[in-house]
This record gives C-alpha cells, structure tokens and sequence, in this order.
C-alpha cells in the first residue's frame, strides 16, 4: 500500500480516509521543512503544516490530477498558508521562542561556536528575505536536496530555467547577506564604543 | 563568462555538493571563471551547512496524522449522508410529481367528460 501511486492515493482518497493518511505520511516532513525554512520556528511550522494538510484534505474531492506531482500542490498550499502568516505576523511583532533559546544558546556557548551560529542565523535571516520563489528553490535545492529536474517539476519551470533562477538567487543573497554582515557589525561597533 | 555558463557551472556544483557525486570535478573552469564564481561557491557550501533537514516531533506528526484520518473519515461519512439525502429527495419528488400528473390527467378527464355530458343534455330535445 505503500508504494501506491499518488494519482491512485488521491482518487482513493475521495472515498477512503487511510488513503489521505498515507499521502500526510508521504510529505509531512517535506511540508515540515519547508514551512520551518520560511518562518524559522517549530511552533509556527507545526501550526502552518496543520493548516497546510486541513486545506489538502478540504480540497482533495476537487483535486484534478493533470500529471503535475501531488507534492507541487501541497508546497502551493503552504506558500499561501506562509504568506497569510507573514502578513498577519508583520502586523504584531513576536519574539520566536526558538529565537529565545538561540540568543541563550549564543550567550552562554563558547565565543567561536556562537559566532558561527550567529553567522548561520544571518545567512538565513538573508535568505528569508528573498522573494518566496527562492526560498523554495534553496529550500527544495539544500533541504530537500532535489534534482534539477525535481524541482523543476515541482516549481512549474524548465531545467535551464531552474538553473538560471539559482545563479540569480545567490548573486541576491550574497549581496543581502553582507548588507546584514555590515549591520551587524555597525551594531557591535556602536555597543562597543558606547 | 556569459549568465548561461555561470548558471550551468554552479548548478553543478551545488549538485556536486548536495548530492557528493563530486560532479564539480568534470567542469573544465578557466582560472578567470572559477575566480569568478569563488564567492558564489563559499557561499554554496554555508548554505548547504545552515540548511540542513529537521525532523517534527514524532507526537506532532503521529498527533496530525490521526485528526486528519478521523476528520477525513467524517468528511466522507457527512457527503455520503448528503448524497443519500439528495438522492430520496430526487426520488420523493420524482413521485410527487407522477402522482400530481396522474391525479391531473384524472381530474382532466372527469371534467371534460362532465362537460361533455352536460351539453349532450342541453342539445337533447325536450318534451
């Protein structure tokens, strides 16, 4: 039962509540990853991979099967679900608790440790900056380490222009990152002085 | 180096990188292209250390799994109900409705036959 196709889980599904559980089974930890990636906390990544499935599962007597992976209709729905959020979240400012954790972490680690994870943090505060098409690339690309092809099944784009979306992509995110580096340092500088 | 060359040289280094096939070492670079793309290359190999897979807590997805197995069980249950509902109210209104034509074509019937006879009886001769 395992191996089934999504085209028959998905047919199945309409009449057979196991059949969407297989398929749940299937992709949450992808959906997990990419939701976590995009809003950089498990709390809101389980929240927004919950309302990703519910909306899967309201919509599966309508979901038409034109070839194209189940997987590319299931990150759609997240990225609508991640886009609400940011707009609800950019409204109310929240301290992440895992960011509570990280700045704890930072603190009491050892300098070179919380330096790197520091750095980490930044290249990824860089990457969530790009637009959502991005991040899925480099999420689908280093996460979820797809092929070329892959991804641009899931994407809805041709291999070249998969590969053309990449260069673009980290010629943006080195720029945006060392925009952050420079911040970042500017800050430490002025602490240091005052 | 044209956009398409940079493209291709570092899609497959990520690939090179991501998947270890090592495919990076097949790409003949000029010095001038490699130089080049360095920092796009460094700046592969922090993605690929910063972005690494995470797991959800078991309990969360064993958690999801089971409401969405149950809420499905009663998603279908619910159009099954609707379905059977719609189908007796299509077959009582079917009947209703050959009832009400039945009951018409009779109603239609004895009038016309009344009619008939009453004025049979007015063109009779009297006396």
């Amino acid at each position: 039962m395992q191996d089934e196709s999504d085209s028959a889980l998905i047919a199945r599904a309409k009449e057979d509540p196991e059949a969407f559980g297989i398929l749940y089974e299937r992709y949450v930890n992808r959906i997990y990853n990419y939701i976590y990636y995009r809003t950089g906390n498990h709390q809101d990544a389980e929240d927004l991979t919950a309302r990703t499935f519910y909306r899967a599962l309201k919509h599966i007597s309508r979901y038409v099967d034109r070839g194209a992976p189940f997987s590319a209709y299931l990150y759609r729905i997240a990225h609508n679900v991640v886009a609400n959020w940011h707009r609800d979240t950019s409204r109310r400012q929240i301290i992440s608790l895992d960011d509570l954790i990280v700045g704890t972490l930072k603190r009491d680690g050892p300098a070179s440790l919380a330096e790197e994870r520091e750095e980490q943090d930044l290249l990824l505060d860089a990457a969530r900056r790009l637009p959502p098409e991005r991040q899925q690339l480099l999420i689908l690309k280093f996460v979820e380490q797809m092929r070329n092809a892959e991804i641009a099944e899931v994407m809805g784009r041709t291999e070249g222009a998969i590969k053309s979306l990449y260069h673009r992509t980290l010629v943006a995110l080195r720029e945006d990152f060392a925009e952050l580096q420079d911040g970042q340092e500017g800050v430490r500088e002025g602490t240091s002085n005052g | 180096m044209d956009e398409e060359r940079a493209s291709e040289v570092l899609a497959t280094y990520v690939d090179g990188l991501v998947n270890h096939t090592g495919a990076v070492h097949q790409v003949d670079m000029t010095d001038e292209e490699h130089a080049r793309l360095t920092r796009l290359f460094r700046l592969t190999e922090r993605l690929q250390q910063s972005m690494r897979p995470v797991q959800p807590s078991a309990d969360f997805v064993r958690g999801l799994g089971k409401d969405l197995v149950d809420r499905a069980r009663r998603r279908i249950r619910l159009t099954k109900r609707l379905r059977r509902a719609a189908l007796i109210g299509a077959a009582t209104l079917g009947s209703l409705l050959s009832i009400a034509s039945v009951v018409g074509a009779i109603v239609f019937l004895v009038t016309r036959l009344r009619a008939r006879a009453q004025a049979r009886a007015i063109r009779a001769p009297t006396g």
